[in-house]
């Protein structure tokens, strides 16, 4: 629950203004379809009477007919209105959400920004936004909206018809209605969150299935899995029905509410007319109205059935945004130390004090980690890069570049200096052009000089230059070209310090061997450390500069 | 050409209309029939109310007096929202029903006869989109009904009371439609964009979350947040364009029913005062009539209201029978044998194939003919795209035959002898995939608590668990993180050799590792089959293939023929 006021307050305060114009129409429909059927009643009895009384002639029938025409064209008009203002302000604050969201999870350590790469994280994160959007559109809005009308009713009520109808409809509705709708969401917290969690097992566990088939099938335990993916499904469609009972059950009792507050507003009216303290056009007001609320509390149910998913989703993605597991900011003692002071006192761009690797890598000089798989070289090249938190040694950091730890560095200073490709890379969907201009903001003389160091020329060329398209995660370009234009981009960050996670996977020989001279060639002063499990023989590396990570055991 | 694309497009729907609502026909029946039960309980209790408030013009409005008929109108209510409870109760489960159906269609055919649609689509339709099909079966057809009975009866009983008030219904009446047509066509398109936008502003923020290691590496987390807002503001644009389409539709029905409305109120209004002497069947207009007829005017047009929510719901229904359908179409590779667990074949192992030719769909590939006996090791070799993979899934039994023979243990492999001997072999696939699942369950799927560490020591696989933070506890998950591909693969190897089967295959279990990784796995291999266990391996990997006892060269047909 205090997720959700959380991301509520977040989102009002993410479209403060589209959300006071949304609010301040959803009010107007209410209260124009309350004076609606309200005029309605009034001017139809007054008109009865009128007629009785044989003074129809006498009777000011333009002013309440012009009314009547008024509220219902105004009505419709204020409801179209509503539609698109909620809509927009929920569509203004979503956005934001996700900019937080990407902002948030941009301070994130390397391991969590990997498994963002799951299909299954991703779609669980979009799903929850999705959800969301319930809590402003269904909840927030026309719970305001309705409390509002509530109590200018009561007050209205009291003015015109008197304080016994006005309390009668505000002590039927406020507590009555609160109460079903407080039900409903307690009784549906469980089976909405159990009938989304569920569905995201079977998501998954499909998933699964399908793409461990031989494996399932070959141990005869395929009818197994189906027999569990089913049970899965049962759970779900289990704790679908108990929340369709629990709205049922809601929308039954505000039927029968709003039957009882209107009967009680006939009862109230009765007594009203016969003690002659109201006149009947006026009691009808109260009947009418009465009936016309009824339109302010049944758009809520659908709010709260879908609470506990909301909440569910609310909580996820508080827990995603929350500034928590951060890597360590500048500590104080690093403060007052400036880039220029670290060159000063002539540090090695790169210094490694871990218990396998000892090195001191200066602007120009060149080193190659080897190792077997599993040894660690990919962790520690993220330790370098910032992505991961570095261990002390002996009280003395294990990793210092440019003379200080990664961790005492400023983000975007780090960043300039140092840049990373890691084995797994991203491309965006889009140009060549906007993935190059990711990385810095190059003239297109140095996206092509990027482009020829990586010995990807021809290939960009051949496509239409820069402004070739690339289709989802780079598609269009085989795995060696992906890998080549990651590099690229690399390149045109210039940084001092270069790090490269296995650069000639997927590369022949002679490729590899052109792409190594054309970084060294097109970054002369910067230092380059290399994870490679062959190729290190590279002269680009120097026989000396081979470190071996022994295999963790 | 237009009018062939008509009629199949009503032909698919009328197919879609047979598979999902034909089979609960009856409910929705029922329920349509209570809905519109309900819906004429209204102009009983706006009778009452009329009544009552006529009463107190007349003076005879007291509490006491109006008792009796206050009692019958929340009775009445009470009834009316029992018969909607209950009615909705009954088209959930119609619902519930043929969602399951479906679903159920789905899981158990989808691993065992695959496609070439892809996990996720198919996660996708069996969870995501299968559920689009409830409002199309709960709202749809009740609307419909409805609207066929509710304003025909509300209008008559107006006419019964007043014949000008009727007729400013029935006129008002079918002219919705008519504009709900026009505005509708492009509402409809609109709402289609406008889903295809809301998607396209997901994918975008999957990419962004998906490359976002690089973003921040590449010192561009702000940059690319800035280029999120720009995007998402344009787009927010453009769905507002098109929404401001799509909520017209329902405006002007609505614009409609507010006008109707407030027509038979004046109209009611000057007649009660004497202005208007016509509308009414002699005697003039009394004001419980009026009240009456104010008040079951709204509900002449809620069931049209209704209906056009609905009728979103129905094209939706639409749109998810024919991805099912497309699902259905498509070309599947048949299953030898029911993937059952059953008691091992019996005999010496061995494995012959003659002149057989696997059939997948829309091409034949012909294998090399090949015997094994037990205890022995070969490697299948040629170059990619050859088939070697397919061999050995037609090994496997998980690939049919289209000409030709395998037999094991002397006996020919078909759908009776498929799933024992599917008991005596295992299968360490290319790709590694790990379930969201621990590993003590996923290397001992069946529970039989034996101890792992022997055939993980075997498979030179111990260390990669003594590394994980939860060792044996640990879930690898959807890509296997926390683990690299050559460990992935031994811990594969480790599950094979855990269990008793007496075959292994394996599919190029050395591509992509470095040749000290690789060397650690061909060892694993050869201990295995020091063991006494059977090898077939997969590969193009030169050393792996010296290490096994023989070699088989597998040739592209094409080539020879050239």
């Amino acid at each position: 629950m205090r997720q959700i006021v959380r991301i509520l307050l977040f989102l009002v305060s993410a479209a403060p203004w589209a959300m006071a114009r949304g609010a301040t129409l959803s009010l107007v429909v209410l209260l124009m379809g309350a004076a609606l059927l309200g005029l309605s009643g009034w001017f139809i009895t007054a008109s009865g009477l009128a007629g009785i009384a044989g003074i129809g002639i006498g009777f000011d029938f333009f002013r309440p007919s012009a009314g009547v025409r008024f509220l219902a064209l105004g009505r419709a008009a204020a409801r179209y209105g509503e539609r698109l203002l909620t809509h927009d302000a929920t569509l203004r604050a979503l956005a934001k959400l996700r900019v937080w969201l990407l902002e948030q999870e941009a301070t994130r350590d390397a391991w969590r920004l990997m498994r963002l790469r799951s299909e299954a994280v991703l779609t669980r994160i979009v799903a929850d936004v999705d959800a969301l959007d319930g809590i402003v559109l269904r909840l927030l809005l026309p719970g305001l909206a309705a409390l509002v009308t509530h109590l200018a009713v009561f007050w209205t009520l009291g003015w015109l018809v008197g304080w016994p109808m006005a309390w009668a409809i505000l002590a039927g509705y406020l507590p009555f209605g609160a109460l079903i709708l407080w039900q409903l969401g307690r009784r549906g917290l469980a089976p909405s969150e159990t009938a989304e969690a569920e569905a995201q097992t079977l998501r998954r566990g499909l998933i699964d299935t399908i793409r461990d088939r031989e494996a399932l099938i070959v141990r005869g335990r395929i009818g197994a899995r189906e027999d569990a993916l089913l049970d899965i499904d049962r759970r779900a469609r289990e704790a679908a029905k108990a929340l369709d009972r629990a709205e049922r059950d809601a929308g039954l009792l505000l039927t029968v509410l709003v039957t009882s507050v209107a009967g009680t507003a006939l009862l109230v009216g009765g007594w009203l007319v016969g003690s002659s303290a109201t006149g009947a056009a006026a009691a009808a007001i109260g009947v009418f109205v009465a009936l016309a609320l009824a339109e302010a509390l049944q758009p809520l149910r659908r709010g709260f059935a879908e609470l506990g998913r909301m909440a569910g989703a609310a909580r996820r993605i508080g827990a995603d945004i929350a500034p928590v597991a951060r890597l360590r900011g500048p500590s104080a003692t690093a403060g007052a130390d400036t880039e220029a002071d670290s060159i000063a006192t002539g540090a090695p761009v790169l210094a490694l004090r871990t218990s396998a690797i000892r090195l001191d890598l200066g602007s120009g000089e060149a080193a190659a980690i080897t190792g077997p798989s599993g040894a660690g070289k990919t962790t520690l090249l993220l330790q370098i890069a910032k992505l991961l938190d570095t261990p002390l040694r002996d009280g003395e950091p294990a990793i210092a570049v440019l003379g200080r730890q990664p961790r005492d560095w400023d983000e975007a200073a780090f960043r300039d200096a140092v840049t990373l490709v890691p084995q797994r890379s991203a491309l965006l969907r889009g140009t060549v052009r906007s993935n190059l201009a990711l990385a810095a903001n190059a003239t297109e003389n140095d996206m092509w000089a990027a482009l020829d160091a990586v010995a990807l020329r021809e290939t960009v060329r051949a496509r239409g230059g820069l402004d070739a398209r690339l289709g989802e995660g780079g598609s269009g370009l085989s795995g060696g070209q992906s890998r080549r234009l990651t590099l690229a981009r690399a390149l045109l960050r210039r940084p001092r310090l270069l790090l490269l996670d296995e650069p000639t996977e997927g590369l022949d020989t002679v490729t590899a061997a052109q792409v190594l001279e054309g970084i060294r060639h097109a970054l002369p002063n910067a230092a380059i450390l290399a994870a490679l499990h062959r190729g290190w023989g590279h002269s680009v590396f120097g026989h000396q500069r081979v470190l071996r990570l022994p295999p963790r055991t | 050409m237009a009018n062939g694309t008509v009629d199949r497009e009503a032909r698919k729907r009328q197919l879609a209309q047979a598979r999902i609502i034909a089979p609960v026909r009856r409910e929705l029946r029922t329920a349509s029939w209570l809905s519109v039960a309900a819906g004429l309980v209204w102009p009983l209790q706006a009778a009452l109310i009329a009544w009552v408030v006529s009463a107190w013009a007349d003076g005879a409005g007291t509490p006491e007096q109006t008792l009796p008929a206050i009692g019958a109108f929340v009775v009445l209510g009470v009834v009316r929202a029992g018969m909607e409870r209950f009615a909705g109760g009954i088209l959930f489960r119609a619902a519930d029903r043929t969602i399951a159906r479906e679903r159920e269609a789905l899981i158990q055919r989808e691993a065992r006869n695959p496609s070439a649609m892809g996990s996720a689509s198919i996660a996708a339709i069996a969870v995501q989109k299968l559920p689009l099909l409830q409002p199309w079966i709960t709202r749809y057809h009740v609307a419909m009904t409805r609207v066929a009975v509710l304003p025909l009866a509300l209008a008559a009983l107006s006419f019964v009371v007043s014949w000008a008030a009727g007729l400013i219904l029935l006129i008002s009446g079918p002219l919705i439609p008519v504009f709900m047509a026009l505005v509708g066509l492009a509402a409809e398109d609109a709402s289609r964009r406008q889903m295809r936008e809301i998607s396209s502003m997901n994918d975008m923020l999957m990419e962004r979350l998906s490359a976002m290691l690089d973003i921040r590496i590449l010192g561009a987390s702000a940059r690319a947040a800035r280029d999120f807002e720009t995007r998402a503001e344009s787009l927010r644009e453009k769905i507002m364009a098109v929404l401001r389409v799509a909520f017209l539709s329902s405006t002007v029905l609505e614009l409609f029913a507010a006008l109707g409305v407030a027509m038979v109120a004046v109209f009611v209004g000057f007649s009660l005062l004497g202005e208007l002497r016509f509308g009414t069947w002699g005697t003039p207009l009394t004001l419980r009539e009026g009240l009456f007829l104010l008040l079951i005017a709204p509900e002449f047009f809620q069931p049209m209201r209704d209906l056009a929510a609905a009728w979103h719901d129905r094209a939706a229904g639409f749109a998810v029978v024919t991805e099912l359908d497309a699902l259905d179409a498509a070309e599947r590779v048949p299953l030898v044998g029911g993937g059952t667990r059953t008691a091992p074949l019996e005999g010496e192992l061995t494995v012959d194939l003659s002149g057989a030719v696997a059939a997948l769909p829309g091409r034949d590939i012909a294998l090399p003919d090949l015997r094994l006996t037990a205890g022995q090791s070969l490697a299948l070799t040629g170059p990619s795209g050859v088939g070697k993979t397919t061999a050995l899934a037609a090994i496997a039994g998980l690939v049919p035959l289209a000409a030709g023979r395998i037999a094991v243990c002397g006996k020919p492999l078909g759908d009776a002898t498929a799933d024992p001997w599917r008991a005596r072999l295992s299968l360490v696939p290319q790709q590694p995939h790990f379930p969201d699942e621990t590993l003590a369950h996923w290397l001992d799927p069946d529970g039989t608590g034996r101890d792992p560490w022997p055939a993980l020591e075997s498979a030179g696989a111990h260390g990669v668990i003594e590394r994980l933070p939860d060792g044996l506890a640990t879930r690898l998950g959807e890509t296997g993180g926390g683990v690299s591909g050559g460990e992935a693969r031994r811990l594969m190897i480790a599950r094979a050799a855990l269990d008793d089967s007496d075959l292994i295959l394996a599919d190029e279990p050395t591509a992509d590792l470095d040749a000290e990784t690789a060397g650690l796995i061909i060892e694993a291999l050869r201990r295995l089959q020091r063991q006494g266990r059977t090898l077939i391996v997969a590969t193009h990997d030169p050393a792996l293939a010296e290490a096994m006892d023989r070699q088989t060269q597998m040739i592209d047909p094409a080539e020879t023929g050239a």
